[in-house]
Parts: C-alpha cells; sequence; structure tokens
C-alpha cells in the first residue's frame, strides 16, 4: 500500500496533477502499472467474474454480520429502489419530461427546444462513423487465446493533432486518438499514425502520367522520432534511417540548453518511460512533419475493453476531413495537381485520374498544352 | 458538452445538501430523495449515441469529486450513493465506468475503513458492490487531460461547496499553548540578541517582527475561531431550508449574501471603530494586516486567492514597520482600488491566422 512510510521514489510515481486540470507530473508508466496492482486485490481487475455467493460469505465474515441483514441491505440497496417511475410505465428515455426539476434538464431540454428548430438535412456522418469504429473494438475478444491482452496491463490513450491542415480548420484541432498497450514498443504506434505526408509522391509527370511510382515517401524516407520528457526517440529500424533528431540536438547545444539524450524507439516499450499526463509531446516524421502528440489517460484495462492485442494500437477517434472533389466532375475525390496549366481554370488546380486524363491528353496519349501536373493526395484519403 | 457542467453540479450538490439536511447516512434516505428528485431523468432526452456516453462521463465526473475529501464523511457517503446510483441508472451498453485515480485509492480505502469501523453496512455493501461489478477503471488521474490552457481559468479552480466541507481546525491545532510559549521563549532570545548586537536601541529600520508577535497571533486564531462559530451559526438555518425545494437556487444566493452582510455588520458593530457612514461596511477589512492575511487564507468563501500585488503589498506592510500613517495609506488604497482585478482581465491576444500569413509573407 502506498502510504506515508513509503519512500520517495515510490511516491514520485503517483501521478498527481503539476497544473490543476492541464497537466500531470512526469512519471513512470511501468511503476504506476505495479503500484496500482499492488494496492489491488487480483479480483479487482481480473476479467472472470467472481460469483455472487462467494462474495456474500466474504462480506458476512469480513463484517461480522448475520446472512438476514446482507439480505435487508441487498433490497435496501437494489437499484430498483431509484427507480423513479411507477413499476408499470416506462417513461422513453429518449424524452425530456414535460416539467423538468433538475437544471441540467432545464438546460438540455432548451437546448434541444432549439435544435429541433435547425433544419438539418444532412445525417450526421460524424456520428455514424464514430459508431462503426466503435463496434470494430466493443467487447472484441482474441480468438487466439495467446494474443488476449493479460489482466492488469496498462492502456494509454494518445491524440495526434495534425500539422494545420488548411486556413479553414486553424480553430479545430484535427486529431485522432490511439490507445496503445504499456506493453508494445513506440514503434507499433508510429506505425498506426497515419498522416498524408507519409503518402507523397514526389516528382513531375506530365509528360508520363501512368509511369507514376509506387513508392510514397514513407518508403523512401522512414526516419521518424518522438520526444518524450527531454529523450528524442528514433525509429532505427532499417538500414537507411538517419537520425534525424541530431539537427535539433546540435542547434540545443550551441544555444547552451542541457544535453538531451537519445534512445531507440524499436527497444522501448511504453512501459519503460516516464511521461506527464496531458503534456503536450512531439512526433516528428519526414524530416518536418511534426505532430503535437499528447498522452490524454493511462488505465488499468477492463473486461468491457478490447481484449485482442492483435487490434491495438486501437483507433477510437479520427477527425474527418471534407475530401477535396475535382475541379470538373466535382463528385470524384482529387487525384493531380497542375500548375502552368493552360487548360485549367486556376492555378493550381485539381482533378481526379479521369477527368486529368480526358482534358490534358489526346487519344494516343499525346500531351495537350503547356503544364506540370503532380501527384496529389487528399487529406481526407483516411477518411 | 462542457455547458452542462455547471448545471450538473448545481444538480449533485442540491442532492447531496438535502442529504445532508437529514443527518444520515442510510441509503433509504438517499434514495428518497433521489426518488423525489427524479434523479434518473437526468439521462433522459441525449439523441445520439455518442453524446449519451460523453454526458455519462461527465456526470460520473462531477460527481466523483464528493467522494473525496476535502468534504466530510456524510457528504463523501453521500457522494458514493450518488456515483452508485449513476452508475446503475445510466444507459449505455457497457456501462460507463467511474474514475478513481491512484493517489484518491488511499483515501478510499480508508473511508472504506472508517465505515466498517462505524458500522455502516450500506455504504460498505454499496462500495464493495461497485468494486466487485468492475464499475471501477483505475486511472492516473481523475480526468482526461489534453493540456487546454487556454480554457476558462474559472472552472479549472477546483470550487469548493463550503458547507460540504468539514470546519478546519487545523490553525487551532497548529496554534497551540505549547507553540505561543515556544514562540514567545524565541522572541525574547531574538530580542535579546538584537540588543547585545548592537550598541544603540534599536532603530525602526531593524525591526522587522512585530513586537507583540505572539499576542496577535493569539487573537488572530481566535478571531478565525469566532468567525468560524459565526459562520456556523448562519450557516445552519441555511442548511436547513435547503430541502425546500429545487427552485430555491436564486433565494439561496440572495440569502447567503444577506447572512453575509449581517455577519460583517455585525463584527463592524461590535469593533467600533469610528469610520465615515458610508464606509461601514467594509470595515471588517481594516483589521491588522497579519491577521487580515491570516484569515483570507483559510476562509473558503474568498475563491478568488488576492493577486501577486495585493499579497506582497500586505506582506510588506506586515514585515515593515508599524508605521501607522504608511499602514493606513496603503490600506485605503487597497480597498478603494482594487487593482488586482484589472490586471487580470488583461485582454489575450488571440492568434490570428491572416496576420500570421501576412506577416509571413
Amino acid at each position: 500500500m502506498a502510504e506515508g512510510g513509503d519512500t520517495n521514489a515510490v511516491n514520485e510515481n503517483v501521478p498527481v496533477y503539476e497544473h490543476v486540470g492541464v497537466n500531470s507530473k512526469p512519471f513512470h508508466l511501468g511503476s504506476f502499472r505495479d503500484l496500482w496492482l499492488s494496492v489491488l486485490k487480483p479480483e479487482d481487475y481480473s476479467f472472470n467474474e467472481t460469483s455472487g455467493e462467494i462474495e456474500d460469505a466474504q462480506f458476512i465474515e469480513e463484517l461480522g454480520i448475520t446472512p438476514q441483514t446482507l439480505e435487508e441491505l441487498k433490497t435496501i440497496c437494489s437499484p430498483d429502489s431509484l427507480r423513479c417511475h411507477a413499476e408499470d410505465e416506462t417513461p422513453d428515455p429518449d424524452l425530456v419530461p414535460a416539467n423538468p426539476q433538475l437544471a441540467t434538464l432545464k438546460l438540455r431540454k432548451r437546448r434541444l427546444d432549439y435544435k429541433k428548430t435547425l433544419i438539418r438535412d444532412i445525417v450526421g456522418r460524424h456520428d455514424m462513423f464514430s459508431n462503426e469504429l466503435e463496434m470494430l473494438s466493443l467487447g472484441r475478444r482474441a480468438e487466439d487465446a495467446s494474443d488476449t491482452v493479460p489482466e492488469g496491463e496498462i492502456i494509454l490513450t494518445f491524440n495526434i493533432m495534425y500539422p494545420v491542415l488548411f486556413v479553414r480548420f486553424r480553430h479545430v484541432r484535427a486529431y485522432q486518438t490511439l490507445h496503445v498497450l504499456g506493453s508494445q514498443k513506440l514503434t507499433e504506434l508510429r506505425d498506426a499514425i497515419c498522416c498524408v505526408s507519409d503518402l507523397q509522391v514526389f516528382g513531375e509527370f506530365s509528360n508520363t502520367p501512368d509511369m507514376v511510382p509506387q513508392f510514397i515517401s514513407k518508403d523512401h524516407y522512414k526516419s521518424a522520432f518522438f520526444f518524450f520528457e527531454g529523450i528524442f526517440y528514433n525509429d532505427m529500424r532499417f538500414p537507411e534511417c538517419r537520425d534525424i533528431s541530431t539537427v535539433t540536438r546540435d542547434w540545443a547545444k550551441t544555444r547552451g540548453f542541457p544535453e538531451f539524450n537519445t534512445a531507440k524507439m524499436e527497444e522501448a516499450t511504453f512501459s519503460d518511460l516516464r511521461m506527464k499526463v496531458g503534456y503536450p509531446y512531439l512526433y516528428c516524421h519526414q524530416g518536418d512533419c511534426e505532430h503535437v502528440l499528447i498522452l490524454t489517460d493511462v488505465r488499468l484495462v477492463h473486461k468491457d475493453d478490447c481484449l485482442d492485442r492483435k487490434l491495438y494500437p486501437l483507433l477510437s477517434h479520427k477527425h474527418r476531413v471534407m475530401t477535396r472533389k475535382c475541379c470538373a466532375c466535382h463528385l470524384y475525390i482529387s487525384r493531380w495537381i497542375t500548375t502552368n496549366d493552360t487548360l485549367a481554370p486556376m492555378d493550381p488546380c485539381l482533378y481526379c485520374d479521369q477527368c486529368f486524363r480526358l482534358l490534358h491528353y489526346d487519344q494516343h496519349g499525346n500531351k495537350r498544352g503547356d503544364f506540370q501536373a503532380y501527384a496529389y493526395v487528399d487529406p481526407g484519403a483516411f477518411n | 458538452m462542457d455547458y452542462f457542467k455547471q448545471t450538473l453540479k448545481t444538480d449533485c450538490e442540491d442532492l447531496l445538501a438535502r442529504f445532508q439536511a437529514t443527518a444520515s447516512v442510510r441509503f433509504e434516505e438517499f434514495s428518497a430523495i433521489w426518488r423525489e428528485m427524479k434523479f434518473s431523468s437526468i439521462f433522459y432526452g441525449i439523441l445520439e449515441p455518442s453524446e449519451k456516453k460523453v454526458f455519462t462521463r461527465l456526470v460520473l465526473s462531477a460527481a466523483s469529486q464528493y467522494l473525496l475529501p476535502p468534504y466530510s464523511f456524510q457528504i463523501r457517503v453521500g457522494g458514493l450513493y450518488l456515483l452508485y446510483s449513476l452508475y446503475t441508472s445510466q444507459f449505455n451498453v457497457p456501462k460507463e465506468r467511474i474514475r478513481i485515480a491512484l493517489k484518491d485509492w488511499d483515501e478510499l480505502i480508508r473511508f472504506q475503513q472508517d465505515a466498517v469501523n462505524a458500522q455502516h453496512y450500506d455504504v460498505v455493501y454499496i462500495l464493495k458492490k461497485l468494486l466487485s461489478e468492475q464499475a471501477v477503471c483505475f486511472t492516473a488521474m481523475p480526468d482526461t487531460l489534453s493540456f487546454q490552457v487556454k480554457k476558462k481559468r474559472v472552472d479549472r479552480r477546483q470550487q469548493l461547496c463550503e458547507s460540504f466541507v468539514d470546519r478546519p481546525t487545523r490553525p487551532q491545532e497548529l496554534i497551540g499553548t505549547d507553540l505561543l510559549e515556544e514562540l514567545a521563549n524565541v522572541h525574547e532570545h531574538y530580542e535579546g540578541l538584537k540588543k547585545a548586537i548592537l550598541p544603540r536601541p534599536p532603530q525602526s529600520n531593524l525591526s522587522l517582527v512585530k513586537p507583540n508577535l505572539v499576542p496577535k497571533l493569539r487573537s488572530a486564531v481566535l478571531t478565525f475561531c469566532s468567525w468560524q462559530q459565526n459562520q456556523a451559526e448562519f450557516g445552519s438555518p441555511s442548511d436547513g431550508d435547503a430541502g425546500e425545494g429545487t427552485s430555491s437556487q436564486a433565494h439561496d444566493e440572495s440569502s447567503r449574501r444577506a447572512q453575509l452582510l449581517a455577519s460583517i455588520k455585525s463584527r463592524s458593530y461590535a469593533q467600533a471603530v469610528e469610520a465615515s457612514r458610508s464606509r461601514r461596511h467594509r470595515q471588517i477589512e481594516l483589521t491588522s494586516a497579519a491577521q487580515d492575511s491570516e484569515s483570507t487564507r483559510q476562509i473558503p468563501r474568498f475563491r478568488k486567492p488576492p493577486s501577486l500585488k495585493m499579497r506582497t503589498s500586505s506582506r510588506f506592510t506586515a514585515e515593515g514597520s508599524e508605521n501607522g500613517g504608511l499602514q493606513r495609506t496603503t490600506r485605503l488604497w487597497r480597498l478603494t482600488a482594487v487593482e488586482g482585478e484589472k490586471t487580470e482581465e488583461k485582454k489575450k491576444r488571440r492568434f490570428i491566422w491572416k496576420e500570421r500569413m501576412r506577416s509571413e509573407h
């Protein structure tokens, strides 16, 4: 039990606020997990349910009460005693009662009444998507027993912000939420973060539109790093990976900052990290695509969580971006972007694959007019 | 969803105030109030399923603060019942869980031990039931955090419902007769040393400590005590009428203000300091600086701690010489011009994309 007599080293891993409501002080995630496990009884976090009789017996024994008292307690404390309506009638949960007394209900009634006055011609697609995402993971059990998440594992929730996508999104923090397990490697999180800059194809292809190479930036430039609590975790899995944090560290050295350490991303698990909850960290890939990354939550795994190890890192929220459509058909998502295009209404201009070819090339595939064409990857490609 | 925060707080506090008025920790009493208030209906009327989840999380996090100290035992019991009732009456499948942070776990265990010792079986039973149903989520922090620095500072500051809190007895415990004696000895010794060092009688700029420190400290604690008692006397009727109805929110607020005014008035009459009629309502603040800072630290009603400027100036006047004229002017200035508030309202610069782009080009 982590009580007064403990040493400082242990207490330091009990997360407390650094700034109330903003972020916590740094703590070691692995020891944090051990602390929880040390104060809890195994049945508190086990995936199996203990039977009611055993619990009752334990309860009677612990408190030294008679079984009659327990029965009495059960009837008094049963959830039925909280029912606010008569037994034969069941009110519709989707309706706010006519004369609400609670302040929350009054507010909700006002908001709902207002909402009804709005004309909504779009069905909430966001809700649909989030439901779909949830259905993928809800109460999933591993098919193979060896893939089950062990009891007492910690789940970390990361919010990964995107660099500003458009001017339009400057007030919205576009982010995705990923859940990872404490025993997973940092590289697994890195591979799960999807960002358009990984998918770019470099080069000008106006002369050979059919020859667009299949290599995307992700295959060319594999270096990336996480920056957590003063340590750069570099991805060095492949021979062509370089330590791209060197630039930053060298710069910091000349400016009189304290020395920063480096570590390998593929060797560190999340349990080895010392982190602050709610504090912004950095993920950098493709040289300069920098994402702010916030660890929003750390908790023990629960039996209602997704228990299939293979599904982690688990995506639970994804910002949906409106896709940019082809300027000719306004129907398909753009694949090409042209500049200096005499045929285009604006510069630069976006086209889908079909319209691009129909407009810019004749039957024999010869180029019409003068223009430069680049492959375009829409930020909404992950929707 | 955050707009429900305030209303949820009022609802929970309303329920708990009624529970407090029963002066009992029995679950029957609680469930009777729950039924009377139709509290289950708090989950009614949410259209989208995702909203339902977020709202449930919000309710549970709003309620879970009452489970933990500094609230009194009875309120914590009420908080536990509230969490249990909210948990069981939510419509989510699977149910949203109650978040307990590691730092609060010890408190919870101690709370359970207290309940066992006092033989409050319903409390223990409900706590056990929540644990055995795995209704509790063992987390690092009580809420998910995403570094929302720019959010309004007001809601970040934990606003305690003062009538739920046990009266603090820490100052009385701390400043006992032993300590006072010790302090008097040390002070005497210090004065003696100072006399020994200085050839001449001490100058005013060296007298950093007030000469009558010990009696002052004692009187400060006594004033605090009597203030607390006053507060309790005025507080009890408000507890009583809290059970009247839910619509008494505004009325409550105004009556509290009236009580506050009355208490201030009575104290200012008791002190009988001469001042103009118009300033009479402010007289309590004209106590000595040391006493002032002492009491502001303890009074839970002053939610906004004094600004740095104010604190510095009060400390300065406390530590500085006993120059009456100087102190008077500073304090009068402090009363009339509340500079600290003005500086806090300074407009923050917003990040404007267009300006940024313009400056780059």
